[in-house]
């Protein structure tokens, strides 16, 4: 509660909080929140590319369909995006980190050298590798994502758990016969949490900049999918005339990324002392 | 002797890595579905006149024994040939290698020549406006699409106001080449023309590239310096009665800078990894343009090759740092 | 002193060559990067600039309707077997380097094309052997086929001749110089190269002893460069950085350069069929009654009128509308109620469960997405689901070769590669290039021996009349859904003239246009 608290304290992660919860308000509520829902498959052909006006907020794309609403339903899309990424590179890489900074030795090298070739090259470029070579899908993307990030997460719970296993109460808890297994769940993991959680916020922002790019790319969902990495170049070949189809996406990303960097600042300050560098 | 030890131990790292590297991209490179023989062959080409090239590119032998050749090859600096062209990618990544190191380093010193300075005064104030506005700053520049704040500024800049050029490196051919960067080699022979046609034509990418880098020195600058700030021995030598401004500019700085080197070799990373969408948008003749084009191609052992050599400057880089660390920062060799 | 002046202005004009006032110069963007100088491995438009201008065919298309003019060849005869080619070649062709052309490069650069079976040279590979080619003398060229064939005429341009000294002399274990000429030009053409960056483009500079000859007037200096972004090109046509783009724009960008006044758009009508092939292999798709529905669940007039802008034509089969042989048939219309109809009777057949039927796309190349997204939005209100594929096009185009790989439906264009019937309903329809251009598995015993006949006859009236009958045959199968033809719009600055388009090269042989003043 009292974190709850000191976070709410903080406008900066406050804001954060708030422009997530707004788009997964908007992501949930999409059909209801958009003025022209049908308009993610639906097209007016007569009606392309108009600049933004009281009909259509942020203009209309190339199909005529309305761009405020797409960009509604692009939210959902960028949100299973980047929560099931993330999840499973957090599902990756928590335990390989928790096991090998448990036993360390062979095994804990082994998977540590693993993941030090996933960090050798930037994690766009190994996204774009396997992106390509999977075709183009919104699976995919999630899949190159997932495989490009896990080592983030398992190097953090490494370290923290090669020192936490040196510390008093582990040994304790050894010494009263509790099995690997447990002292890894029960002691190690509920304190590598706090890392974990901001590492998480931080990730979400990431992953969400890199997905978007490889829309941009082509390597993301195909058409007429709402994707706002793909709309913006969709866009591009309107530009500089219809403006607003490329800026709204570009908004609507820039909100949602910022969103999760000032929770993830937010909760390091709040979770995480050691972190905190003296910002006070 | 301890530095040297340390030197060694990274290098024998080094290969492992690297082959680890290797291994994983080329395996995941051969889920393709794509059949490489047919596109080389064209869509004119009979099926036996596929099956035959299939054979002559060894593509009909098990992945176990195409990858010991690439390994083979790769020893000897052979990446293979392009799918699409038939040219050796290993020329084309180093024909192209300069132009995006250029850039990198262009936008590295713009970001450093930034972020630096900022972080120190958002410290040195802190809590006041300046900072305040700082950190909104900063975590905007890490929350932006670096594709998409490359066309907005080129539609901007170049489109509407006509002040930067479109695309490209340079208007002409480009100097004279000598090493392959453009501002050096027109320095090196005297030619003034396209040093500065060449600096136009990097502003709007570096620019866009050395944003998100500034932003992140920025926050660990000022991190590293209110560090030392609370430290004792700054407290020893305000007590001792030192001007602030000395302290923090000599030591304060000096010390915060030790951290900041260790972030280089980070930024360096994210700024070649940004290079790959950025000179898309501006069609700088470098590796991300490369890469983007091969993705458009398929050309597999091309995206492969520009993984691995991303993968070795990148190691490189790790590397270079680590050793310049042992200097800067003696404690290392303890 | 005077020596010195002129010593001085000579090398001035040297050190600045575009700045010289007698040069004029040609700089064109293009859509995609000329990664190899050679051609003979490669046959595609978009890297068409490098052959045109570097390199002469023994014959040459010219002008719309596309014309066959002679070139490097003055005339040829046909033995009464139909399967020796003789060819009369000039005596005064010389190639950049000095060297005179003889039968010897014709025969040498015609086994180099089979030797790679790349490029043009697979299209020759099932007509004639390796070493059926002859020089009876320095000027005499002889082919032998192994059957008699209408189009190897409509094929003859692109034997493009390559100095087989020069080549024989880079040739590396082998290769038979391959490794030379990804970056060295060894040609007789209009221009010879300058400089070449793969990363960049080429620079051609005028080779002023062409056999041909040149007008008043012409560029003495030709820059192609690659510039990926549509959107980058149209911008720097505007601000005058180049002089001329590749011409099949979307409307919209014709639009705008329409709207500029330093800017001319060239309009020519073309031969480059946009349809969307289908695979009439697979269920459902291979009952007539369901590709019936099919052609009339398309939105010809709001693709044609909105997102085309009028700009095109429609085009009620696979032949080009202007190109002889192409039948006089309504175009299929769009027609829900219709398509119900045939849908009903469809499932009246094969029961009521419909699977989700998947198009392929051409990723970068908005018109094929906005064609699916246009086919999804007709079927979703036939009851039909569709799943949209977005793919590079080699990806595409391997997946389209094999027929277990094959989508059910891919809209793309048929563009010009000779102007024969047969480059569009032979190749797309005929069983004997199934799979590999006969994307669509579609096979017709009477439609085949028509298209067969017309292979082997030489009698164009009779061959018009076959690929006629063949053409009405497939339409009424509904074999696939034919929408436009394509219009060319060449965007060029305003003060470039005489800019000679044909269908086969896009207007990028160089060596007519020029600047004025």
């Amino acid at each position: 509660m009292t974190a709850l608290k000191r976070l709410l304290a903080d406008r900066a992660a406050t804001i954060g909080a708030a422009l997530i919860l707004g788009l997964i308000l908007v992501a949930i509520f999409a059909p209801v929140l958009a003025p022209y829902p049908e308009d993610v498959t639906a097209f007016h052909l007569t009606e392309r590319l108009q600049p933004p006006s009281a009909d259509h907020l942020f203009g209309t794309d190339r199909m005529g369909s309305d761009v405020f609403s797409r960009i509604l339903f692009g939210a959902r899309i960028t949100i299973t995006i980047a929560v099931i990424a993330v999840g499973v590179s957090v599902g990756i890489g928590v335990p390989i980190g928790l096991i090998a900074g448990y036993y360390g030795g062979f095994p804990g090298g082994f998977l540590m050298r693993t993941s030090d070739i996933f960090l050798a090259v930037p994690q766009i470029v190994l996204a774009i590798a396997i992106a390509q070579t999977l075709g183009p899908s919104v699976e995919n993307v999630i899949l190159a994502l997932s495989l490009t990030y896990w080592p983030f997460w398992a190097r953090l719970v490494y370290a923290e758990t090669k020192s936490l296993k040196a510390q008093t109460f582990v040994e304790a808890a050894l010494a009263l016969g509790a099995s690997d297994w447990r002292v890894m769940v029960l002691h190690i993991l509920p304190n590598t949490a706090s890392a974990i959680i901001v590492r998480t916020s931080i990730g979400m922002g990431a992953t969400i900049l890199t997905a978007a790019a490889l829309g941009f790319l082509g390597l993301g969902a195909p058409p007429p999918t709402p994707e706002w990495g793909r709309t913006i170049s969709e866009a591009r070949e309107f530009l500089p005339e219809a403006w607003w189809y490329a800026a709204a996406p570009g908004l609507a990303i820039f909100l949602v990324v910022m969103g999760f960097n000032l929770l993830g600042d937010g909760l390091r300050d709040i979770l995480d002392p050691k972190l905190r560098k003296g910002s006070r | 002797m301890r530095r040297l030890e340390i030197i060694l131990s990274r290098l024998v790292w080094f290969i492992p890595t690297l082959f680890g590297l290797v291994f994983v991209v080329f395996f995941i490179s051969n889920v393709i579905p794509t059949d490489p023989a047919r596109i080389i062959a064209g869509e004119n080409a009979t099926e036996v006149q596929v099956q035959a090239l299939r054979a002559e590119m060894g593509l009909d032998q098990p992945l176990h024994v195409q990858f010991g050749r690439y390994v083979a090859d790769l020893a000897t600096g052979d990446l293979g040939k392009s799918l699409y062209t038939q040219r050796a990618i290993s020329e084309d990544l180093l024909h192209r290698l300069p132009a995006t190191l250029e850039l990198t380093m262009a936008a590295m010193v713009l970001a450093i020549g930034l972020g630096v300075p900022l972080g120190v005064i958002s410290a040195v104030k802190r809590n006041s406006m300046i900072d305040q506005t700082l950190r909104v700053l900063s975590v905007s520049g890490l929350a932006v699409a670096s594709f998409w704040l490359a066309m907005e500024l080129q539609m901007y800049f170049s489109t509407k106001l006509g002040w930067t050029p479109l695309n490209g490196r340079i208007a002409g051919w480009g100097p004279e080449e000598i090493t392959g960067f453009y501002l050096l080699d027109s320095l090196l022979t005297g030619d003034w023309a396209s040093f500065w046609d060449t600096l136009h034509h990097m502003l709007l990418p570096a620019i866009t590239l050395a944003l998100p880098a500034a932003a992140t020195l920025v926050r660990f600058t000022r991190a590293g310096v209110l560090e030392v700030i609370n430290s004792n021995f700054v407290l020893y030598e305000r007590a001792m009665g030192f001007p602030t401004t000395l302290i923090t500019w000599k030591y304060v700085l000096r010390n915060a800078l030790i951290s900041t080197v260790t972030q280089i070799g980070l930024i360096f990373g994210s700024l070649f990894a940004g290079a790959v969408v950025v000179e898309a948008v501006f069609d700088w003749p470098g590796l991300g343009t490369y890469a983007v084009q091969s993705i458009l191609q398929s050309d597999t052992k091309a995206i492969l090759g520009f993984s691995i050599i991303v993968g070795v400057v990148f190691i490189g880089v790790n590397l270079l740092v680590d050793i310049i660390h042992t200097f800067i920062d003696p404690r290392t060799l303890k | 002193m005077k020596h010195h002046v002129l010593a001085l202005c000579s090398a001035l004009a040297l050190m600045t060559p575009t700045l010289g006032v007698a040069q004029d110069r040609y700089v064109h963007a293009n859509n995609s990067a000329y990664d190899t100088l050679d051609p003979h491995t490669v046959r595609d438009v978009a890297r068409v600039a490098s052959r045109l201008n570097f390199y002469d065919g023994l014959y040459r298309w010219v002008d719309n309707p596309p014309q066959l003019i002679p070139w490097l060849a003055t005339d040829h005869s046909v033995s009464e077997d139909g399967l020796t080619w003789t060819f009369n070649l000039r005596d005064d062709v010389t190639f950049h380097d000095g060297t005179k052309m003889t039968a010897e490069d014709v025969v040498y650069s015609f086994e180099r094309m089979l030797e790679l079976k790349r490029g043009a040279g697979s299209l020759f590979l099932p007509m004639i052997d390796p070493g059926q080619t002859v020089a009876v003398d320095d000027t005499t060229v002889a082919f032998t086929l192994k059957e008699p064939s209408a189009i190897f005429a409509a094929l003859v341009p692109d034997i493009l001749v390559v100095n087989s000294t020069l080549v024989k002399e880079n040739e590396v274990d082998g290769d038979w110089g391959q490794a030379y000429m990804i970056d060295h030009v060894a040609g007789s053409g209009s221009y010879m190269l300058q400089r070449y960056d793969p990363a960049r483009g080429f620079i051609g500079e005028r080779f002023a002893d062409h056999f041909a000859g040149w007008g008043e007037k012409y560029f003495d200096e030709i820059e192609f460069r690659t510039v990926l972004e549509t959107n980058t090109r149209i911008q720097g046509l505007m601000r005058g950085d180049y002089q001329g783009l590749d011409g099949y724009l979307a409307p919209d960008q014709v639009e705008r350069l329409r709207a500029d006044e330093d800017v001319q758009i060239m309009e020519e009508e073309s031969m480059r069929v946009f349809h969307i092939a289908m695979h009439n292999g697979r269920a459902p798709l291979d009952d007539k009654n369901f590709r019936m529905a099919m052609v009339h669940a398309f939105d010809y007039d709001g693709y044609i009128n909105e997102i085309m802008q009028g700009t095109v034509a429609r085009n009620p089969t696979i032949m080009p509308g202007n190109l002889w042989g192409a039948p006089d048939v309504p175009g299929y219309d769009y027609d829900l109620e219709k398509a119900q109809e045939y849908l009903d009777a469809y499932k009246a057949e094969h029961g009521d469960d419909i699977r989700t039927i998947k198009i392929g796309t051409l990723a970068g190349f908005s018109e094929t997405e906005q064609a699916a997204a246009l086919m999804q939005n007709g079927l979703s209100q036939l009851g039909i689901e569709v799943e949209i594929e977005s793919s590079p096009w080699p990806v595409i185009s391997s997946a389209m070769q094999n027929p277990d790989t094959m989508p059910d439906m891919v809209p793309y264009w048929k563009s010009t590669y000779y102007v024969d019937p047969n480059n569009w309903v032979g190749e797309l329809y005929a069983s004997r290039y199934a799979p590999t251009r006969n994307v669509s598995d579609y096979h017709n015993d009477a439609v085949d021996e028509k298209l067969e006949q017309a292979l082997i006859i030489t009698d164009q009236d009779a061959r018009a009349q076959l690929y006629a009958d063949a053409t009405t045959q497939i339409y009424e199968d509904a074999a696939g859904i034919w929408i436009y033809n394509t219009k060319w719009f060449g965007p060029y600055a305003s003060n470039v003239k005489n800019v000679r388009f044909c269908p086969v090269g896009n207007g990028q042989d160089m060596r007519w246009a020029y600047l004025e003043e």
